[in-house]
């Protein structure tokens, strides 16, 4: 593997009691998709939440390209190329979608110009058509593709997407796929999280499992599969529901 | 440094006033989740009750503090079933607004009705005071003081001990909640706002002894009030006490350091200081 | 609105004082709308596209008034550089009130910057010396000259006003549509989108508080030139001047353009003939009559008079709950 885009080490996040990341290291190559995985309440969001600047971690360090990320204010990591969606859509919920999308645009263009790269955005994810509509107004799976949008309209080098697919079904799904394939072959770098399996298997080069805020497993999606400790932990589970 | 025990004996008096007029705004905020700018007007409002019931039935400002209570507790009640009831879910713009329009409504309400001239009472233990070793306790503050005590003893009681008090708290906990098992919020909100106001009423009139009445007299104390509960943490009881009690002894030592006009500047700064560090107050959390 | 009503608008507004007294009651009636107009616009940018509910505005527009007519009294400083002066400083207390007060909202916000305009009228009254203290100062008498704001009549300062508003209007027109508008409603409706999306949450808001405070500081300088005299207790005041700022965005509509201006229509000469009519007949009632409509005004629209036009055109009323 060359030099690694995203670099994550003994990354540690204490919320009161509970210890919600655990000593977590990975490295992220450059164009990679890598999945993450684990039971609700493992600690995925807060990974991104930490790797975004939303959080402060307690230990560990975070290098994005050689440039240390941590006690980065989250508009600076946004600035530097990583940017993540919310699980729970955190959309300008009384602006257009084209205003939600072109607010992103505005980190590295201009008014008109974030205007016409926010409508790129939005033909990408195929919501070209609702630019107009209100985005309190939208329904769950077009605001998770509004999300996905307005993070890719910050022209990142590595996008975050958390549980972005949850909603939708399945043409929306594959279409969702399909785009994140393309953008990794346009250069990008991407990490998913997301509950469903077959999905993460086929989509992703490689998968690290946490439970309980330990990393768990880390391999091929094969590897994954049959990892005892995840198909106890996770995919059995999983599997049942 | 006997002028400064001094200093502090009077301020842990007043302070014990402030604490129960700012229990009351503390109170609507806990359960309504409004922060009432007009809370001061209704101070205004008890002090001119007890003023009148001095003036025309002989009635000692001290006991008319339990007349202003009642009448302005009725107030209150009405003025949440009519007008706040409306801006419970809505956005703080509309709230604060609101009150803002309370404020001139009451101030000049009151200035229609009384005149705009300043009024006292008179009574015979106007200029008494008590001797503690070296030090003086001021009959006026001694009495408002006690009266604050039992007052707030009174609310503790109701809020920790009675049904209507713990009905009230599951309110402000979850409103949906307290719905289901049966407790009629709209009703708790209106208990709350009477009860917040007419709190504020009741210390209002207690502290007419030692102060002068007229239409604008609130002004002074908005921004003390806020202080003492932004202080303890807004929609705190208990931080409304001790907010309460340090504000008084802030506020008369420093009349010790600066002049007279500049006192209010200290509590001011205070104000913005604490807002800017803890918005949840120096005890916050203890909601 | 078409900008060639907006162009006829203007030079209606343009043209009136030419029809009307020239010393005459409704000039003055209408130059203070306009101020007002123009304030509210300005506090607009903060509360209106940022959404901060700003109390406290009473601390810049003071700080305009006494600062250039300080400067004015002391060293004969033409008003025009007091303008610039005011700018420089209301930008900078903006600057300093923002600081601690940005992370602050609704009623928080709110509370805060009421305090601070409160500390500007407790120290204005206190430095007697520089300020004059509770008895108030009076700009200087001089020779008439476009130089030193002193005109003949009541039409220049109208047509100053005028000037003012349209300046204070464009101003908060670009920002509205450019970036920092843009910015400031993600700050609004989402700040930890906002961030995460690469927006500098603080810088905005600070941005929004300085332009925002050194137009209205600006104003101060004006207002001191319609009036001559002022004193702590109106020019700091929370009700005279803090509070009525706002009221003219929220009664006309919030992060509008045209709401201020409209408020300020309504507002103002509704006032000034309330005042003027009932003043003899009972001090207060006029207030009065102010305070129940502003309450009526909350209860019915909350958004102000441009929503409640739309509400009526094509928006469902929400319910209120
Ligand atoms: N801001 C927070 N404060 C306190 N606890 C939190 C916070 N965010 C997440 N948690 C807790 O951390 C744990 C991990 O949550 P999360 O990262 O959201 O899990 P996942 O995304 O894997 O479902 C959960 O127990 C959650 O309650
Ligand atoms: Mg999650």
């Amino acid at each position: 593997m060359s030099a690694p885009i995203l670099s994550v080490s003994g990354l540690s996040k204490r919320f009161g009691g509970l210890q919600a990341l655990h000593d977590i290291s990975f490295d992220v190559a450059r164009t990679e998709i890598l999945g993450v995985i684990g039971p609700n309440g493992a600690g995925k969001t807060t990974l991104f939440n930490n790797l975004a600047g939303l959080h402060r971690p307690d230990a560990g360090t975070i290098m994005l390209d050689g440039v240390s990320l941590v006690g980065l204010k989250p508009h600076r990591i946004a600035g530097l190329g990583l940017t993540k969606t919310f699980q729970n859509v955190a959309l300008f919920a009384e602006s257009s979608v084209l205003d939600n999308v072109l607010i992103g645009g505005l980190l590295r263009h201009g008014v008109a110009e974030a205007r016409a790269f926010a409508l790129h955005c939005l033909e990408q994810v195929g919501l070209a058509g609702i630019a107009q509509k209100q985005a309190g107004e939208l329904s769950f799976p077009e605001r998770a593709r509004v999300e996905v949008a307005r993070a890719l309209a910050t022209q990142p080098k590595i996008l975050l997407l958390d549980e972005v697919m949850a909603a939708l079904n399945h043409a929306e799904m594959e279409a969702l796929m399909a785009l994140i394939r393309r953008l990794r072959e346009g250069g990008l770098t991407v990490i998913v999280i997301e509950h469903h399996m077959k999905a993460m298997l086929a989509l992703c080069d490689r998968i690290i499992a946490i439970s309980f805020g330990r990393k768990l497993a880390e391999g091929s999606p094969a590897e994954i599969a049959r990892h005892p400790e995840v198909v106890a932990a996770y995919l059995g589970r999983a599997h049942a529901v | 440094m006997l002028s400064l025990a001094q200093a502090v004996l009077d301020g842990v008096m007043i302070g014990g006033v402030y604490a129960v007029i700012s229990m009351g705004l503390t109170l609507v905020f806990g359960v309504m989740g409004i922060v009432n700018f007009a809370q001061a007007q209704f101070l205004m409002l008890g002090m001119f009750v007890a003023w009148f019931a001095w003036r025309f039935l002989g009635i000692d400002p001290l006991l008319g503090s339990f007349l202003a209570f009642g009448a302005i507790f009725a107030l209150g009640w009405a003025l949440q079933a009519t007008l706040f009831r409306r801006v419970l879910a809505a956005p703080p713009v509309a709230q604060i607004f609101l009150t803002v329009g309370l404020i001139i409504v009451l101030e000049n309400s009151a200035l229609l009705l009384f005149g705009s001239e300043f009024r006292s009472v008179a009574t015979p233990y106007q200029t008494a005071s008590l001797r503690l070793g070296e030090l003086f306790v001021n009959v006026p503050y001694l009495a408002a003081f006690l009266l604050s005590v039992v007052c707030g003893g009174l609310l503790w009681w109701f809020l920790d001990r009675s049904w209507f008090g713990r009905a009230m708290r599951a309110t402000a906990q979850d409103p949906m909640a307290a719905r289901l098992m049966g407790i009629d919020a709209a009703r708790m909100h209106r208990l709350a706002f009477g009860l917040g106001v007419g709190l504020s009423a009741f210390g209002g009139a207690a502290i007419l002894p030692y102060l002068t009445v007229y239409p604008t007299v609130g002004s002074q104390f908005s921004v003390l009030m806020f202080t003492v509960v932004v202080l303890g943490g807004l929609g705190s009881i208990a931080g409304a006490v001790v907010g309460g009690v340090a504000v008084g002894v802030i506020q008369s030592v420093s009349t010790l350091v600066f002049p007279i006009q500049l006192q209010n500047l200290v509590l001011f700064l205070l104000f913005i200081a604490v807002l800017a560090l803890r918005p949840e107050g120096l005890m916050g959390g203890s909601r | 609105m078409s900008r060639a009503l907006v162009a006829l608008a203007l030079l209606a507004a343009a043209l009136l004082p030419l029809a009307l007294e020239s010393e005459g009651y409704a000039i003055h009636v209408l130059t203070l709308a306009l101020l007002f107009a123009a304030l509210g616009q300005a506090w607009n940018i903060v509360g209106g596209l940022a959404n901060q509910m700003s109390l406290g505005h009473a601390a810049f527009f003071g700080i305009g008034a006494y600062a250039a007519t300080i400067l004015q009294i002391r060293f004969g400083l033409s008003p025009w550089l007091g303008l610039v002066v005011a700018l420089a400083l209301g930008g900078l207390a903006a600057a300093l009130i923002s600081l601690p007060t940005m992370r602050l909202r609704g009623h928080y916000f709110a509370l805060a910057t009421l305090a601070c305009g409160e500390v500007m009228r407790v120290i204005a009254n206190t430095a007697a010396p520089l300020t004059g203290g509770p008895a108030g100062i009076s700009v200087p008498f001089g020779a008439e000259g476009v130089w030193m704001m002193r005109f003949e009549g009541g039409r220049p300062i109208y047509w100053l006003m005028l000037g003012a508003l349209v300046v204070v209007t464009v101003v908060f027109e670009v920002i509205r549509r450019g970036a920092l508008g843009y910015r400031l409603r993600a700050v609004r409706e989402n700040i930890a989108a906002a961030e995460a999306i690469g927006v500098d949450t603080a810088r905005v808001k600070l941005q929004a508080a300085v332009i925002s405070g050194a137009l209205t500081a600006a104003l101060g300088v004006l207002y001191a030139q319609f009036n001559f005299f002022f004193d702590p207790d109106t020019v700091f005041g929370v009700a005279s001047i803090s509070v009525r700022i706002a009221l003219m965005a929220i009664i006309g509509g919030i992060g509008t353009a045209a709401g201020p201006i409209l408020g300020a229509l309504i507002v103002i000469p509704l006032e000034e003939f309330a005042n003027a009519a009932l003043s003899d007949r009972a001090a207060g009632l006029s207030q009065l009559v102010y305070g129940a409509v502003l309450i009526a005004m909350v209860l019915v629209e909350p958004r102000g008079l441009m929503a409640l036009r739309f509400s009526w055109t094509f928006r469902p009323r929400r319910a209120s709950a």
